[in-house]
């Protein structure tokens, strides 16, 4: 946390760095994304297995760091969903987004001075997005004035038909958040 | 949120849900029976309340503009960092 002139700072760089020293990828490759645009995770049944105890370590830090860094949390949640059974190329997508998280350790939220107190919702959703069931996945952020105040990435509870379906789901979270 | 807001005193009585599906957005605004939205009814009629209470109103946005879609899909990195400084997810190792 870090107050400056015109605004504060919010972020997590030396907990990142303490993480990738502690999993021992100070010499990995940075990269630019979290994810590939391409990158179908899968259950990946016939892959080898890795230890779990590895993969569970990596995923509850990496959830830590959704608190101030957003823009990995959809690569995040998408990993931590085969926690269960890990496999070779799950293990693969983490390590990425660790590699992502060391080139970019010293970004973090920023919320500038002397903004406006506007609410304004933003609501999205990839239809049928999940490989294995077909769910859709809702993302929504609030932002009050220019600063982000609230955001969530969710996995549906159901398997919904149009991409319209899809979306009405993700208006029924931000309503649900704001007006409970 | 909005009971947190109001604590901090900021009285905020309606909000923009930016939206980048028209047929969504529509869904809300009349009351249409169809057969691909029928079974959408109960949490439908949630929204429809308080859209007609003015809590909400939906609005459309192009895809571009679309803030939430980092929360939702993988991105490439040109619109990944462009969505990130959108969010005010900035480097401040040059800022100091």
């Amino acid at each position: 946390m870090k107050q400056m002139k015109n605004g504060t700072i919010v972020s997590q760089g030396k907990y990142i760095k303490d993480m990738i020293k502690k999993f021992g990828l100070l010499e990995a490759k940075s990269m630019s994304t979290p994810m590939g645009t391409n990158d179908q995770l899968g259950s990946d049944a016939s892959g080898n297995m890795v230890d779990q105890k590895l993969y569970r370590s990596m995923i509850g830090s990496l959830l830590y760091v959704t608190t101030s860094r957003l823009d990995v949390m959809f690569s995040v949640c998408k990993c931590a969903r085969y926690q269960a059974s890990p496999r070779e190329s799950q293990l693969k997508a983490t390590k990425r987004i660790l590699g992502y998280l060391k080139g970019t350790h010293d970004v973090g939220l920023s919320y500038p001075k002397g903004s406006s107190f506007e609410l304004i919702g933003y609501l999205d959703s990839d239809y049928g997005g999940c490989k294995i069931d077909r769910m859709s996945t809702s993302g929504t952020c609030q932002l009050l004035g220019r600063s982000l105040v609230s955001w969530s990435s969710k996995k549906q509870n159901s398997i919904t038909l149009s991409t319209a379906e899809a979306k009405h789901n993700s208006v029924l979270v931000v309503v649900h958040n704001c007006f409970r | 949120m909005k009971a947190t807001l109001n604590n901090f005193g900021i009285k905020f009585k309606h909000m923009p849900l930016l939206c980048d599906n028209e047929s969504a957005i529509k869904m809300t605004q009349y009351l249409v029976q169809h057969s691909r939205t029928k079974h959408i009814d109960i949490r439908h009629h949630f929204t429809r309340d308080h859209q007609q209470k003015g809590d909400i109103s939906i609005e459309s946005i192009g895809t571009k503009d679309q803030l939430a879609d980092i929360f939702t899909k993988p991105l490439d990195g040109k619109r990944f960092c462009k969505l990130r400084n959108e969010l005010n997810i900035l480097d401040f190792s040059n800022l100091k």
